[in-house]
């Protein structure tokens, strides 16, 4: 499994629009281990603050085809992260819509989101109102699957690889 | 061998690392180079097992099986064997048709005359037969054929109880068809038999930690560090998970683990330096209000930090001011 963090702010004009801007991508192992986590938390926080963007959300892909479940590991951390931002939004990777990515002509984000419910449940933000995951650029689709046919993701650096080598 | 590609498919081999990409690139390269096939002789076995297992693991799962029925198509060599064997076994048995205690000497040298021809093929034979077998099920499994694979592997257990690869190929399955309790039962059953295999203790301190039984996963940790004392790694991820549990006592074991880690590492570990400040910061906020004589010296926090600002300096300057950020909000 992958995970990352979501970075953004609330929208000016708008308090009931969270803007995602960027993300910092976080482990590939041992993603339920604390002292990384904190770590990353601390230094992502000081980084992206001074640049007046804050931690609003997580991302977690699951290793599993099939597997289109949210994860204990993941629930717990999307609560971790509701401490910094009480609205905060957990994005899991859909795998079965990015492996149909490069056939359909499909503009719907690639990812489900989840959000906390009053009694502090994870929930599918379903169609039904409440909360929708929309992208702002219509061509971002057909950039994500530029960069798989390309394998871009060798290019990816996460916190693993700076703890491991912290010229990264 | 095939110049610098059959070299990086021994070097894969040997240090059982998972390059299936390359392995499958390179390696097709050799077979498809008649000149540098022929130059392989005996090793092109291991060559298609190689092979195939990398082709499986890129789902390339036509090449897998053209691999895998490859090594078939050299079977006949063990059948005209076998004859051979059968026709010997006729021949003592006209010759010695009731002996069974008496050895005679042109009996034992008949005897060795067999081993000594027919064995070796047998055997290669034998071996032959055993992996293309165990090829086939992963042929099965990485198709997603599950309910073939099991009953597969399971006959080829029968025959061979003790095949550790076997065995954990099955964990594999039960692992990604998501059956992850089945995966624990059968992986504790293994590691009762093989409880020398790091490699299954890891895999399932992995699977324990996913479920966020932190417990369960220190106490696989335990194991390793006994039999293996002088892995860091085995160290840092013991000391990590004691950080997780949480609580003063795991607290201050952490914290020693990672100053093993230190030690083991020659001080250049990142994630230890880092941990021995959280580890320092978790256990003063714990122990607040208690005695004097319970709380830790600051040495060993401060004596990280320069560390870590050292080789930040060194090596990333341009993260130098995260990093001071980040030990400025560790501090007490």
């Amino acid at each position: 499994a992958v995970n990352g963090i979501l970075l953004g702010r609330v929208n000016p004009q708008n308090d009931g629009v969270v803007e995602i801007t960027d993300s910092v991508p976080l482990f590939h192992s041992n993603l339920a281990l604390l002292p990384s986590l904190e770590i990353a938390l601390i230094m992502i926080e000081e980084h992206y603050g001074s640049k007046g963007l804050g931690i609003v959300g997580y991302f977690h892909a699951n290793e599993r085809f099939d597997d289109a479940e949210l994860g204990i590991v993941a629930k717990n951390i999307g609560d971790h992260i509701c401490r910094y931002f009480p609205q905060a939004a957990i994005s899991l990777l859909d795998n079965k819509k990015l492996e149909a990515l490069p056939m359909g002509k499909d503009q719907s984000p690639v990812m489900q989101l989840y959000i906390r419910d009053a009694s502090k449940n994870w929930k599918l933000a379903g169609p039904d109102g409440g909360s929708r995951l929309v992208i702002k650029e219509p061509a971002a689709n057909a950039v994500l699957s530029d960069y798989i046919s390309s394998e871009k993701w060798q290019d990816v650096v996460d916190f693993d690889d700076h703890l491991d080598d912290i010229k990264k | 061998g095939g110049g610098g590609a059959w070299e990086y498919l021994c070097l894969v081999r040997k240090l059982k690392v998972r390059r299936s990409e390359k392995v499958l690139k390179y390696g097709l390269s050799i077979l498809n180079d008649p000149k540098k096939r022929s130059a392989l002789g005996p090793e092109e076995w291991t060559l298609y097992e190689q092979l195939a297992i990398a082709a499986m693991d890129c789902q390339c799962l036509d090449v897998a099986k053209v691999l895998v029925d490859s090594r078939l198509i050299k079977l006949p060599d063990v059948n005209s064997c076998n004859l051979k064997l059968q026709d010997c076994i006729k021949v003592l048995h006209k010759k010695f048709p009731e002996s069974k205690r008496v050895v005679d000497a042109s009996y034992i040298k008949l005897l060795l005359n067999i081993l000594a021809n027919v064995l070796p093929i047998a055997l290669c034979g034998f071996i032959l037969l055993w992996s293309t077998g165990r090829l086939d099920c992963m042929l099965l499994e990485a198709k997603g054929s599950w309910a073939e694979a099991e009953k597969a592997y399971s006959s080829l257990l029968e025959d061979n109880p003790l095949d550790q690869v076997i065995h954990k190929r099955r964990v594999a399955m039960a692992k990604a068809q998501g059956n992850i309790s089945v995966a624990i039962e059968w992986l504790n059953k293994y590691l009762e038999i093989f409880m020398a295999d790091h490699d299954a203790w890891r895999e399932l301190a992995d699977i324990y930690l996913s479920l966020q039984m932190y417990k369960q996963a220190a106490f696989c940790y335990e194991e390793l560090l006994l039999s293996h004392p002088t892995v860091p790694l085995y160290h840092l991820t013991y000391a990590d998970v004691l950080y997780t549990l949480g609580g003063l006592e795991n607290l201050q074991t952490a914290k020693k683990y990672y100053a093993s880690t230190i030690d083991l590492t020659g001080g250049k570990n990142t994630r230890a330096l880092l941990g021995i400040c959280l580890c320092t910061l978790a256990i003063a906020r714990l122990s607040k209000g208690r005695s004097k004589d319970d709380k830790e010296s600051p040495e060993l926090q401060s004596l990280a930090a320069k560390v870590l600002e050292k080789e930040y300096k060194q090596r990333a300057a341009d993260k130098l001011g995260l990093l001071t950020s980040a030990l400025r909000s560790l501090k007490i």
